[in-house]
């Protein structure tokens, strides 16, 4: 698989939201409040707003490629394609086209690999892995890439990191205030328990 | 937006200073402590500690202390004065617009130079193609100030085997250790080399009644909502404004500075909140907008007086930029680090400070263990992992779940040298959303300075490997194309050929202008800038209440 970027530069480039290319980058600016706002008028379980339904399988089975919900949740669980959904309905309005031509593309190898499926959602998990392989460096998949991990690990108002499952499967525990120790290391280090913190 | 006072624009106020940030909310507060009215003007909105927040897709991500990443303030760059300049994804000079600057949304690492940073030239000699000098000042001119910044500023730290003198102790003592420091530690003290603990400008005890840090762990690129790290806007800029003697105006985005029939500056022009322009009329200005901004203003103030930009007589603004070089090499360890609790930095190895003329290059450096881009979570995913994980699927899950808690990075900081090629100056062709030339960066490192990152990252992967890492990767050696530290663009000295403002700040050009900031700096020093520009914030607020007592502005 693609190993990640390797570059200072493109590791900061990646990490200003420009991965994937420039559809996904261009109005990130403002996603903040509009996305937000968004997010939290939505319920758990709402239809979407903004994406086609069929899209959103799609989208939903791509991010469940990128981060599988298996012995622990994944992308589907944490409510990604809700995210998703919100960003496109706000900042990401006029990448919107963008995506949706590039899962055209994607459906069109579907039914080029498979005549029983007309698309993503619809093809064996094992013909997506399949596919999204010979896709994964492509500038359609960076940007659905991106776009997955914030859902995945952005703030929950945001629609996506549902119950906090993304930060669960991290370890990230978000809490204002921490006491030493914080970690086994300083923990041996000064003393303070065994380590177990 | 502040209740206090407001000066009128028509009438000069004894100071207009231009930038709140490290060097500008010092000068405020001690100008306007002293009973001058003072006119701050900032750019960027004025926001209170209650509307910080840990929003990792808003702050980091749509940039929300650096004005966005979109076409409002677009930066180009390049490497080479031959070629052009593109425009940067990311600004290429990186900080942060609003009240209190970029001290609001740094790390807080508040290393002092040495001696040495201020006469290394002298002592090692001239190096061909460069323009490393001396200083005008020496350390033990600036010492009292650095002092000064420590108690009142408020630094946490303890003395260490290679510190300079210093002349009281430091007011609180070091942050609680990390398991980052706890690491470095370890791997320094079986490699014979000194962990100290670090010097940050972020409470670890109460003092002058601001409360001590909570461990939030959102230091890096964020606000501090307990008001813990020590930026102007949580230190100086209450106590300017609580005179009656000074009006931060913020969004106010300068864009000329005008001068009279003498040559003195009279009127600061700017853009107010709503676009239009306006003109605050000063006896005396204070230029403190950073080491880009600093310059862009100088050069787009030229005029038929001044038709290289003003107080460029020297053709030396925006010149020598500096970066500081940097390394990093990066580790997982078997048990949990939760490096994403408390603040980046709890221990340094000055152990390789020094140029050591055994190597075949200048320079020296700082090494420190923090959790860098990983201490939050989407920050993490992105960049996090070694490289070769794979990207998506369950192997990409399953590392993606076990390294957030588990890592740490490693850096190397350390000597820039001033070339006179890497440069701040005017795009000739892409504008800002006011029409002003956008902020063009010119940047190659020095082949001393790669080095010397190549050298350093060595040694941080020695002390990963004596630390126990389980798995170490490096980031790349390169150029450098992103800074936040924005050093010796309108450099100080006593040659009026040869550097922009003199030992006291004030133009060589312009004797009522005062440049104090990143662009002041001689030297580079080994890493950590904004200690020292505030050391020279508050001995350049001595010397121009000194000059004013005389009546010599």
């Amino acid at each position: 698989m693609q190993q990640q970027t390797k570059t200072r530069r493109d590791f900061l480039l990646a990490s200003a939201g420009l991965v994937g290319g420039g559809w996904l980058a261009a109005n990130w600016p403002g996603v903040a409040e509009a996305a937000k706002a968004a997010g939290a008028a939505r319920a758990e379980g709402a239809t979407f707003r903004n994406l086609e339904p069929r899209d959103a399988a799609d989208l939903e089975a791509i991010a469940a490629q990128i981060i599988p919900d298996d012995d622990s949740p994944g992308a589907t669980e944490a409510g990604v394609v809700y995210f998703m959904d919100t960003a496109l309905g706000s900042v990401f309005a006029g990448q919107a086209a963008g995506l949706a031509a590039g899962l055209a593309d994607l459906n069109a190898k579907v039914v080029a690999m498979d005549a029983d499926a007309d698309r993503f959602a619809g093809l064996d998990p094992a013909k997506q892995t399949e596919l999204l392989r010979a896709e994964e460096s492509s500038a359609f998949f960076g940007g659905v890439r991106f776009m997955t991990l914030c859902g995945f690990l952005a703030m929950p108002a945001y629609g996506g990191n549902r119950n906090h499952l993304g930060w669960d499967l991290i370890g990230f525990d978000h809490r204002h205030a921490w006491q030493p120790p914080f970690g086994y290391y300083d923990a041996k280090a000064t003393g303070k328990g065994d380590g177990n913190v | 937006m502040s209740d206090g006072i407001r000066f009128p624009t028509r009438e000069p106020v004894d100071f207009v200073i231009i930038g709140s940030g490290a060097a500008g909310g010092v000068l405020a507060k001690e100008l306007a402590t002293s009973g001058f009215d003072v006119v701050v003007l900032e750019q960027g909105p004025y926001l209170r500690p209650s509307e910080f927040s840990h929003d990792e897709l808003d702050v980091i991500f749509n940039n929300a202390y650096s004005g966005g990443t979109s076409g409002d303030f677009p930066q180009t760059y390049r490497q080479k004065e031959t070629e052009r300049a593109e425009v940067a994804g990311f600004p290429a000079a990186y900080y942060a617009r609003m009240v209190g600057g970029s001290s609001v949304h740094y790390s807080a690492n508040f290393w002092r130079l040495r001696p040495l940073d201020f006469n290394e030239r002298s002592r090692l000699g001239a190096i061909p193609g460069t323009g490393f000098a001396d200083w005008p000042l020496t350390y033990e001119e600036l010492e009292p100030y650095y002092t000064k910044v420590d108690w009142e500023i408020g630094v946490s730290g303890a003395p260490g085997p290679f510190d300079p003198p210093r002349s009281k102790p430091y007011p609180v003592p070091p942050m609680p250790l990390k398991s980052s420091g706890a690491l470095l530690e370890q791997g320094a003290k079986k490699l014979g080399l000194h962990a100290q603990p670090a010097p940050v400008a972020i409470l670890s005890q109460p003092h002058n009644g601001r409360p001590a840090c909570i461990h939030c762990g959102f230091c890096m690129g964020f606000g501090c909502e307990a008001n813990a790290k020590s930026s102007t806007l949580a230190t100086m800029i209450p106590l300017a404004e609580a005179t009656g003697h000074c009006e931060i105006r913020p969004l106010s985005t300068v864009y000329k500075l005008e001068t009279d029939a003498d040559g003195r500056v009279s009127d600061v022009l700017y853009f107010d909140a709503k676009g239009a322009s306006q003109g605050q009329k000063a006896k005396a200005v204070i230029l403190a907008a950073n080491g880009a901004e600093t310059p862009r203003l100088l050069l787009a103030s030229e005029s038929s007086r001044f038709p290289d930009g003003l107080a460029n007589s020297s053709g030396k603004v925006g010149k020598y930029l500096m970066f500081n070089s940097h390394s990093s090499a990066n580790a997982m360890f078997e048990h949990e680090l939760n490096e994403y609790k408390s603040i980046q930095c709890t221990r340094i190895i000055q152990d390789f400070y020094e140029s050591d003329s055994k190597r075949d290059f200048y320079g020296g450096g700082v090494i420190d263990a923090r959790p860098f881009l990983s201490a939050t979570p989407i920050f993490y995913a992105l960049n996090g992992l070694p490289p070769d994980t794979p990207t998506w699927g369950p192997e990409f899950k399953r590392a993606l779940s076990e390294g957030f808690t588990r890592r740490l990075s490693i850096l190397g900081s350390g000597t820039s040298l001033a070339r006179e090629s890497n440069s701040i100056s005017l795009d000739p062709e892409l504008k800002d959303r006011h029409g002003r030339p956008a902020l063009r960066v010119t940047y190659e490192d020095h082949p001393d300075d790669l080095a010397l990152a190549a050298f350093l990252q060595d040694r941080c992967v020695e002390l990963m490997e004596a630390a126990g890492a389980s798995k170490i990767w490096r980031d790349p050696v390169e150029v450098q194309s992103i800074t936040a530290h924005l050093l010796g663009t309108c450099r100080m000295g006593d040659d009026p050929q040869e550097s922009v403002v003199d030992r006291d700040h004030r133009s060589h050009d312009v004797p009522n202008l005062f440049i104090c900031d990143g662009s002041s700096l001689v030297t580079s020093g080994r890493g950590q800038p904004t200690m020292t520009i505030q050391a020279l914030a508050f001995r350049a607020a001595d010397r121009i209440r000194e000059f004013s007592k005389n009546n010599e502005i």
